[in-house]
């Protein structure tokens, strides 16, 4: 393959996805022009997505890093069912928990920032690990049943509420979140550091970075956006149910390895990590749409993931080549 | 090296050499008058890399049962000499002659084969195999119905490992095994393989003086039953001692042969050194003998690559660290820069205790490194000019205390510094992987011209560049001498400290053998102080 032909198609890889994204959107619509292309339908599925978002972009803090958090999806269902235990049976107030909450999440990630970077174990290991153990005091907090009464209404209002009419309040805070991270990542020292981690840790080193301390804050963050996912989860069910987050870790790497050959070369950010999150989203509400069958729903899951990172490393290949 | 067995090695099994052919192996070839017969007879052997000559016609004779010396300074060719006899690299020119008869080496496999084995200064084994295991790795094995007979093997191999003083059990696990273990296990691997000629690359490097000893009393052995060695060392000493014979490689060809009377440390150094002066340099004179110190050093160390190195670096000072690869000098480095904890000794930077815990804790007190590794340790790949030139002083570009970046500020000092530097291309917002090695060094460089250390170390600053960044990188470093800074070079390039310091001092074995001022900074003084 010539020079020219390999960058024709390391260009093309760039925006692959977005025209996946695009042909999608455009077959589903041609198929179900009734049920499919309406203000309401994809209100509804960018609503959908935004939990995913929220969670995927904190952990995209971590991926950047090279480094993998598999504890997120079990951050999310602990800091759900604490949430609403913390508001039911503790008697706090709904401003007080939340940002207990979120603390508790940053205070797991910041664990497995130092299992990590101070205590040399591998990310996946150390973060399975932590995350089994959060499975075991979910259910010891919860005796393994939902939380479901005395759940305050304005609690469940963040989440079904819209500040703003027309648009439910998760995109909202989707939106402000993603814009926030986005904003950390590209426009301080901090995100740079970060990125420079990713890219290259000896360097970093060398550079005078602290390369551990970057990667602690990077762990703290996932935590903290697990943590945030977890508790708009609980005010969008109601409750606080066991195993509730457990699924959003794989839809969140999907999309964060969907996001990584997104207008990049297979480099982890966080505006391609929105946008995979969308296009997992629309995929699931076009099979929805057409009653698939709920098998098929997993086993769409899985080739995602699949795919996502093929394509991932397909895209570093090709920029490298 | 790969030693996956190959049907194309037919002799490798220790089943069909029998022990008493490997212990009392005679030389089958007559003896000429100077020993044994030719055992490799290399002549003309030429190389170049991208237009470079790494060899230029080089040759070298070597006799059965004899111990060979190869010396040379870095850069005379000889680890290309080596490669191309392992067969991991090929000739552009030149003969082989193997045992009277003309062989062109093509892989590795074929020179273990006929009867060359290998081994390097990084002695590579699979860890969590046993001795025994590693010493068989890659070799047909006996069978007791279906499964690897262990026990007979062991059992075959006690003798050599026995003969060689291999002190640990054949059932050990590698990765427990000692530096001087490692090497003789390296031995009883050579002689397993039926080998006629082992070629030693700095074989005592890591080693203390009573271990390289046993090491040279093992070699006496081998060439005293009949197996050759290409002994290759910067300790000269050692190469006195073991070889008759010597052969002086330099600027990739092979200046002569030593032996019998001629063959001294004096006459060896002579001929590393070259009749050649090199350039001449104006000879840089340090300005202000009284300026402050800014980098004082006593006795640090830390075993086994630095012994205790004393010395004050001022402000405005160029100090050049010579001497040979594997000298030390990068471990020094390391040390003042905080990226290894030292054994002993004490630092101060402009007059107060300097203790460094990391790098980063190093860089925080005002103390730069261009490391010697650029693509590894320098720069970040995928990232922009501008992205690796901020690495080290992100927080001067900040709307400070808001920790948010000037994006603006950002791209404008960048680019001052890219214009200043003359990097190409001149877009900040380009890649450094896709500028060429030169360009790639600047940015490091640019880094920290941003940050303005006190002191800043150079580990190899123009290695792999082309003569143009050369001499601005070698212009760069000196304004930033006359701006004030501190500035330690670290070369292996001859010619580049006479060009560029105003005092050099120079390492061997760890310590310092030489410190040269002035006029006295030439390439032969460098080389000559190189030898302890």
């Amino acid at each position: 393959m010539g020079v020219g032909a390999k960058r024709n198609l390391s260009l093309f890889a760039r925006y692959a996805t977005l025209i996946g994204l695009a042909l999608m959107v455009l077959t589903f619509s041609l198929l179900s022009p009734t049920a499919f292309p309406t203000v309401s339908n994809f209100v509804n599925v960018v609503n959908q997505a935004s939990l995913v978002v929220i969670i995927a972009v904190g952990l995209t803090m971590t991926v950047m890093m090279g480094e993998l958090d598999l504890s997120v999806g079990y951050v999310a269902s602990l800091c759900g069912i604490l949430v609403v235990g913390f508001m039911t049976t503790n008697g706090l107030p709904v401003w007080l928990a939340i940002p207990a909450v979120i603390c508790i999440g940053a205070a797991i990630g910041f664990i497995n920032g130092v299992l990590v970077a101070k205590l040399k174990i591998n990310s996946v290991i150390a973060t399975l690990g932590v995350g089994t153990m959060l499975t075991g005091l979910a259910f010891a907090y919860s005796a393994g049943a939902p939380l479901v009464s005395g759940v305050p209404p304005i609690f469940v209002d963040i989440s079904l509420g819209r500040w703003i009419p027309g648009i439910p309040n998760n995109i909202v805070l989707m939106a402000l979140l993603a814009g926030l991270l986005w904003f950390v990542v590209e426009r301080t020292p901090f995100g740079q550091e970060v990125q420079a981690v990713g890219g290259n840790a000896s360097a970093a080193r060398l550079a005078g970075i602290s390369v551990d301390k970057i990667k602690i804050i990077g762990f703290m963050l996932s935590g903290a956006g697990a943590a945030i996912t977890g508790i708009l989860l609980a005010s969008r069910l109601g409750s606080g149910t066991p195993g509730a987050g457990d699924s959003y870790l794989l839809t969140a790497f999907a999309a964060v390895f969907l996001g990584s050959a997104t207008l990049r070369d297979g480099e982890f950010h966080i505006l391609g990590t929105v946008i995979g999150a969308l296009i997992i989203a629309f995929g699931f509400n076009g099979l929805n749409i057409f009653g698939a069958p709920t098998f098929s729903q997993y086993l769409l899951q899985g080739a995602i993931l699949i795919v996502a990172v093929g394509i991932s490393s397909f895209s570093r290949l090709l920029a490298e080549s | 090296m790969s030693r996956s067995s190959s049907p194309r090695i037919p002799k490798c099994s220790v089943t069909k050499v029998s022990q008493q052919q490997i212990l009392a192996r005679t030389v089958n070839t007559l003896p000429n008058e100077e020993g044994g017969a030719v055992l490799l007879d290399a002549q003309g052997i030429t190389k170049s890399f991208a237009g470079i000559h790494a060899l230029r016609g080089a040759s070298l004779v070597l006799r059965a049962g004899e111990a060979h010396g190869l010396v040379g300074a870095n850069g005379a060719g000889k680890s290309t000499f080596i490669k191309i006899l392992a067969g991991l690299i090929r000739p552009d020119e030149g003969q082989f002659t193997w045992d009277g008869s003309q062989v062109s080496i093509g892989d590795p496999h074929h020179a273990t084969h006929l009867g060359m084995t290998f081994i390097h200064q990084e002695l590579a084994f699979i860890p969590h195999m046993t001795v025994l295991e590693n010493i068989m790795l890659g070799l047909p094995k006996r069978t007791r119905l279906g499964s690897i007979d262990w026990q007979a093997i062991g059992k075959q191999i006690a003798p050599i490992a026995q003969r060689v003083g291999l002190d640990v059990p054949l059932g050990a696990s590698a990765k427990t095994l000692s530096p001087t273990q490692n090497w003789l296990v390296n031995i009883c691997r050579a002689l397993v393989r039926d080998a006629r000629l082992i070629v030693m690359d700095e074989p005592t490097a890591a080693l203390a003086a009573p271990e390289a000893e046993r090491l040279m009393a093992i070699v006496e052995d081998l060439t005293a039953s009949g197996v050759a060695v290409l002994y290759v060392s910067h300790r000269l000493d050692e190469v006195m001692r073991l070889c008759k014979r010597a052969t002086v490689f330099q600027d990739g060809r092979s200046i002569g042969e030593l032996s019998g009377p001629s063959l001294s440390k004096a006459s060896l150094i002579k001929a590393i050194v070259g009749g050649e002066l090199g350039e001449q340099y104006e000879p840089k004179h340090f300005p202000d003998r009284n300026s402050q110190v800014a980098l004082r050093v006593e006795g640090l160390s830390r075993a086994p690559r630095v012994k205790p190195v004393s010395f004050d670096l001022h402000r405005g000072e160029i100090l050049g660290v010579g001497g040979l690869v594997g000298a030390g000098r990068s471990e020094l480095a390391r040390l003042i820069y905080g990226a290894d904890k030292r054994d002993s000794g004490i630092m101060e930077l402009e007059g107060q205790s300097y203790d460094p815990r990391s790098s980063t804790d190093a860089v925080q007190r005002g103390i730069g490194l261009v490391p010697e590794e650029r693509r590894a340790e320098g720069i970040i790949p995928h990232r922009s000019i501008a992205f690796n030139m901020h690495l080290s002083s992100l927080a001067k570009i900040t709307f400070a205390p808001i920790p948010i970046l000037n994006w603006s500020e950002r791209k404008a000092r960048a680019k001052e510094i890219a214009d200043k530097l003359l990097i190409k291309p001149r877009d900040v917002d380009v890649p450094v992987v896709r500028l060429s090695g030169g360009n790639q060094q600047k940015v490091v460089i640019g880094r920290w011209l941003l940050r303005r250390p006190k002191v800043l170390i150079l580990d190899e600053p123009t290695r792999g560049v082309d003569i143009g960044a050369r001499a601005e990188i070698h212009r760069l470093i000196s304004q930033l001498a006359t701006e004030g800074v501190a500035v330690l070079v670290i070369s292996s390039d001859p010619d580049e400290l006479p060009e560029l310091c105003h005092r050099v001092i120079v390492l061997a074995e760890g310590a310092i053998n030489g410190e040269l001022n002035g006029s006295d900074i030439t390439r032969n003084a460098i080389i000559a102080a190189s030898y302890a």
